[in-house]
């Protein structure tokens, strides 16, 4: 599982972050960071809620 | 009831309030329900009222255009279709992508954050003025006070200016309702009045920078592109109009809801530690704007519904934010309800801008009305804006034990 974030869409709005802390980090510069673009496959679930729920639809996840 | 007698058109159906139990039948039985609308205005419309097709919709401009028809139910004569098109609500990707980069540098958590205190001190001094006097109206004296406020400092507007812009954007969201002028003549003028008065002032800002959002607008860029002349117009025109009625009706309609459920009231002042699911629950029993449109930009289906290019489908956010399917329970006010992904600031494509501003108003709001007006109650009948818009209250009197000012 390989993330991607389209930095043109993210608008650093920390929703992925609230639902998957331990990939999506929202730092105080106003920038999302990915602390791992291969996350283990038990974090799958997490993920993709956070694709879902991304209001920009910048998340994408390519397997 | 029956579907027979949905009616969502006719703003008499919403004087007495969100007409859930229409909603709820369609949503049981025509998720995509046909509603005529009188002649007059226009083309009638497919009804969208399931929580999971209206986030598909959101998230699928190509097909579902904000441009095409504008985001209103009424059909528009070309010249004022023309003229809506310039604010980016109305506005499709790659056009709408381009200007939602250039604004969203004013909305980042940051820049948000930033005026936490001046929302804070603001919100203190409203409750000043009214807490000594043991009554007041809600909606008046406290709910419309804070997004005019915070708007104001937003785009740089001079406190002495606050009150026009005030009225007019009342006279723009009201035309439904008789008392607030119910012409489309008052709300075409109130809209020439901020467009001129936005003019001014980014005239002002362009020869006199300051750290306002205007003076970031006037001087920031996309692909080389500055904001234009007309840009910068149509977005303060939508800043007054999105950033204020919306949050002022949310938290009339939060205290609201509050009151009628004495038992979630309570529970939230034992316990303050509930104020962000409180919000939240806030948004999605209110859901201040009650629908936008789309257009249809190619055949397509949507539960077996044939759509043809060209019609209109209509999203109602109230009903997608009672979906049996996504909350349970849903016709229940819960201030501890989690998780509550409700859908009132909308998703996708134009989801709003405004968000995490609105969260910071709401929650400051109710933060000192906890604390300062913990006996607050009616004092009188609410009275409810007549508009199929937007979920609007024009009176709320209360009363409270009256207290002291606590600012200096
Ligand atoms: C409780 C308060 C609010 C609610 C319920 C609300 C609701 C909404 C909704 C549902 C949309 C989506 C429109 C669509 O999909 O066509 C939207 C868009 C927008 N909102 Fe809000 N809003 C609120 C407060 C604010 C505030 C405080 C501001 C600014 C200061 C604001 C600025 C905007 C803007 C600029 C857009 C258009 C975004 C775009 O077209 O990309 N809103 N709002
Ligand atoms: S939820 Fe989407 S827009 Fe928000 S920070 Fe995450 S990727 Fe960016």
């Amino acid at each position: 599982m390989k993330i991607i974030v389209d930095y043109d869409r993210c608008e650093a709005n920390a929703i992925c972050m609230k639902v998957c802390p331990e990939v999506f980090e929202v730092r105080d510069d106003d920038n999302l960071y990915l602390s791992t673009e291969t996350p283990d496959e038990s974090l799958r679930a997490k993920v993709m809620e956070a694709v879902r729920r991304c209001p920009r639809q910048a998340i994408s996840v390519k397997d | 009831m029956q579907l027979s007698d949905v009616d969502l058109y006719n703003a008499e159906n919403w004087v007495e309030g969100v007409p859930h139990e229409a909603f709820r039948l369609l949503r049981e039985q025509a998720p995509v329900f046909w509603q005529e609308v009188p002649e007059a205005d226009g083309k009638g419309f497919y009804a969208i009222t399931k929580y999971e097709d209206l986030v598909a919709i959101s998230k699928d401009p190509s097909t579902y255009s904000s441009w095409r028809g504008s985001t209103m139910i009424r059909d528009l004569p070309k010249e004022d279709l023309e003229n809506t098109r310039t604010i980016m609500l109305n506005m499709d990707p790659p056009q709408h992508s381009k200007y939602r980069k250039l604004v969203s540098q004013g909305f980042t958590p940051r820049m948000t954050a930033a005026l936490e205190p001046k929302i804070r001190k603001t919100t203190a001094e409203i409750l000043d003025r009214v807490t000594p006097l043991g009554q007041c109206d809600f909606v008046r004296d406290i709910a419309a006070e804070l997004p005019l406020i915070v708007i104001a400092e937003l785009v740089g507007v001079p406190l002495e200016d606050r009150h026009k812009v005030f009225e007019w954007s009342n006279k723009l969201i009201g035309f439904d309702d008789p008392e607030f002028g119910n012409t489309e003549e008052v709300g075409k003028l109130a809209a020439a009045e901020i467009w001129m008065y936005a003019n001014q002032l980014a005239e002002q800002r362009r020869k006199d920078p300051r750290d306002d959002l205007v003076s970031v607008l006037m001087m920031g860029e996309v692909d080389g592109e500055k904001l234009s002349e007309v840009d910068f117009d149509s977005f303060f025109l939508l800043l007054a109009v999105a950033g204020n009625e919306t949050t002022r009706n949310l938290i009339s309609g939060g205290m609201r809801a509050l009151l009628e459920h004495p038992a979630e009231w309570k529970r939230l002042k034992d316990d303050p530690s509930l104020l962000n699911p409180a919000v939240e629950e806030m948004l999605r029993w209110v859901s201040p704007v009650n629908h936008f449109r789309r257009t249809v930009t190619r055949d397509t289906e949507l539960r077996g519904q044939k759509l043809r290019e060209g019609d209109k489908v209509v999203i109602w956010y109230p009903s997608a934010n009672r979906d049996e399917d996504v909350f349970p329970n849903p016709m229940h006010f819960d201030v501890g309800r989690t998780p509550n992904n409700h859908v009132a600031f909308g998703i996708g494509e134009h989801f709003c801008l405004g968000a995490n501003l609105a969260r910071l108003e709401i929650r400051a709001i109710f933060d000192e009305v906890i604390r300062r007006m913990p006996d607050l109650e009616f004092a009188g009948p609410v009275r409810r804006l007549r508009s199929n818009f937007i979920n609007g209250i024009k009176e709320m009197p209360v009363r409270f034990t009256p207290s002291p000012a606590v600012a200096a």
